[in-house]
């Protein structure tokens, strides 16, 4: 994980395969970049090793966890094993870009108000299940969100508190808007 | 990650076709949920990645009334699951696509994509059995189409040929009064394959129809416990016989997932519940 001395910064381990570099462009989080990845690079791995967005998190690697999920193009998808080369053109959000400047989104305040983080490890993923959900159903039923967030694990809260902060931001999303 | 691989994205599949042809070390990338995984354990190693998904007749999914459901292979399991038009005339195949993995998986995870890693308790197997499917396949000797028992051949083995991808899947049409139901069992829901997987149809001829995965090498259908269904109403009394006698057409396995006498015990217990489920919704 997030070793110094071993990564040399980088949260995520790896090595450049060597081979010829593949020019891709997208977004993350409203910017624009233009970069030259290595095909064997994963889109979590461009998050941290050359944009240093180390707020998507790598648990298991192997799209079980959803620690790195990200929103690509509108879905919600596990970024540890999607190819860094397959974001051409792509729009990406994580989690750096649920807020607006120093102001948490009313998603992260609803997580903070009911505790539904201890460790945080998972949060980020969370965040952008429970945003994606919000995104494609703005007032989701117990068992949607339930749903929702069965490919996030969280080993500290036991998911109560998580539930319940999703609901309430659906809430208060809901009545921003009127 | 030990492979070393370029990655290739082109747009039609006739330059698919003739990538795979010239460069044999090369794999074909659909969602990648079961793809980047070997590629990250070193269980594979590949010298090229071919994505699929820059070919725009992949993404093609539509009904036809008389014809039937159309899937191409860059269809997303996500966009099945959700489309209605499938939860109301293919339900099992809607039932099948809402239960693998998670949400962000089926985001990414392509019903080809299962089909073609040809796992003994692939997901989407059972439905597409069920239904008659049928594999539209492409390659260096032209188009060709395979029913889907024939397309698996073993576990994680399929009649694909070198050279050749799977273009789609499709579906014959069905009529008013056809119902069909998915089951799985599961370690644990949304993150395995199914210990037993079961799709049963009924059709509105009263035949039925079964699939079942994880209990052979390959997803397969149980032709001869359908012959002996043929002249049976659906009741509670042919539910328990059912539950019973389904025992006598499967050969489950021993693995990692589950004991052989559990899969027995489960193939039961869920060909039974689709029966009695089917019978309250009306079906005869
Ligand atoms: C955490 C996790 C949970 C999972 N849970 C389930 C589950 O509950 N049920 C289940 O059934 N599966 C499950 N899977 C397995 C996997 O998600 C599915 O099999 C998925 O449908 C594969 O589709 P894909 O598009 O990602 O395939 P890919 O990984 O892209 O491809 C799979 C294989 O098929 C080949 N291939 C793909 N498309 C074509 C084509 N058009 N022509 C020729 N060859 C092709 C590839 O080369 C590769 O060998 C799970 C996987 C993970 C990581
Ligand atoms: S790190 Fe991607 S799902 Fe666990
Ligand atoms: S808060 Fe620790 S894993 Fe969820």
């Amino acid at each position: 994980m997030c070793s110094t001395a071993k990564n040399k910064g980088n949260c995520v381990e790896y090595t450049d395969s060597g081979l010829p570099k593949i020019a891709i462009g997208f977004e993350v989080n409203g910017d624009r970049f233009e970069k030259h990845v290595d095909p064997t690079m994963t889109l979590l791995q461009l998050l941290h090793n050359e944009l240093k967005l180390f707020g998507t998190k790598e648990g298991c690697g192997e799209g079980e966890c959803g620690a790195c999920s990200v929103i690509l193009n509108g879905k919600a998808v596990n970024s540890c094993l999607v190819l860094a080369a397959e974001a051409d053109d792509a729009t990406i959000l994580t989690v750096e870009g649920l807020g607006q400047g120093n102001e948490l989104s009313i998603l992260q305040q609803e997580f903070i108000k009911y505790d539904a983080l201890q460790c945080g490890f998972c949060t980020p993923g969370m965040l952008m299940s429970a945003r994606s959900l919000l995104d494609r159903q703005p007032n989701p039923s117990d068992e949607e969100i339930k749903e929702a967030i069965a490919g996030n694990f969280c080993r500290c809260t036991g998911y109560v508190p998580i539930i319940e902060a999703i609901r309430s931001a659906a809430t208060r999303e809901r009545e921003a808007l009127i | 990650m030990l492979s070393k691989f370029d990655y290739v994205k082109p747009k039609t599949v006739e330059e698919a076709v003739a990538f795979l042809e010239n460069n044999p070390g090369t794999r074909v990338l659909a969602g990648g949920t079961d793809l980047i995984v070997l590629l990250r354990r070193n269980l594979l190693i590949t010298d090229h990645i071919l994505d699929i998904k820059g070919i725009e007749g992949l993404h093609r999914l539509d009904y036809k009334e008389g014809k039937g459901l159309y899937i191409g292979a860059a269809v997303l399991v996500n966009e099945i699951s959700e489309a209605p038009m499938i939860q109301d005339k293919y339900r099992a195949l809607s039932q099948a696509a809402g239960s693998l993995a998670s949400h962000q998986l089926r985001n990414r995870a392509t019903l080809v994509g299962n089909i073609c890693n040809a796992s003994p308790g692939a997901d989407l197997s059972t439905p597409l059995l069920v239904y008659n499917a049928v594999v539209h396949i492409e390659g260096p000797e032209g188009k060709r189409e395979l029913g889907i028992e024939d397309f698996f051949t073993g576990v994680k083995k399929t009649a694909l040929k070198k050279g050749e991808i799977v273009t789609g899947v499709s579906l014959p049409d069905v009529q008013e009064g056809d119902s069909s139901y998915y089951k799985k069992q599961a370690r644990v829901k949304g993150h395995d394959l199914a210990t037993v997987g079961i799709s049963i149809r009924r059709t509105s001829e009263q035949e039925t129809l079964m699939g079942m995965a994880a209990i052979a090498p390959t997803p397969i259908r149980l032709r001869e416990l359908e012959k002996k269904l043929k002249n049976r109403d659906f009741n509670e009394e042919t539910a328990n016989w059912l539950k019973e006698e389904i025992k006598n057409h499967v050969k489950p396995i021993s693995d990692v997932r589950a004991s052989l006498e559990y899969r027995f015990l489960v193939s039961g217990a869920l060909a039974k519940k689709i029966m009695m489920t089917l019978m309250e919704e009306g079906v005869k």
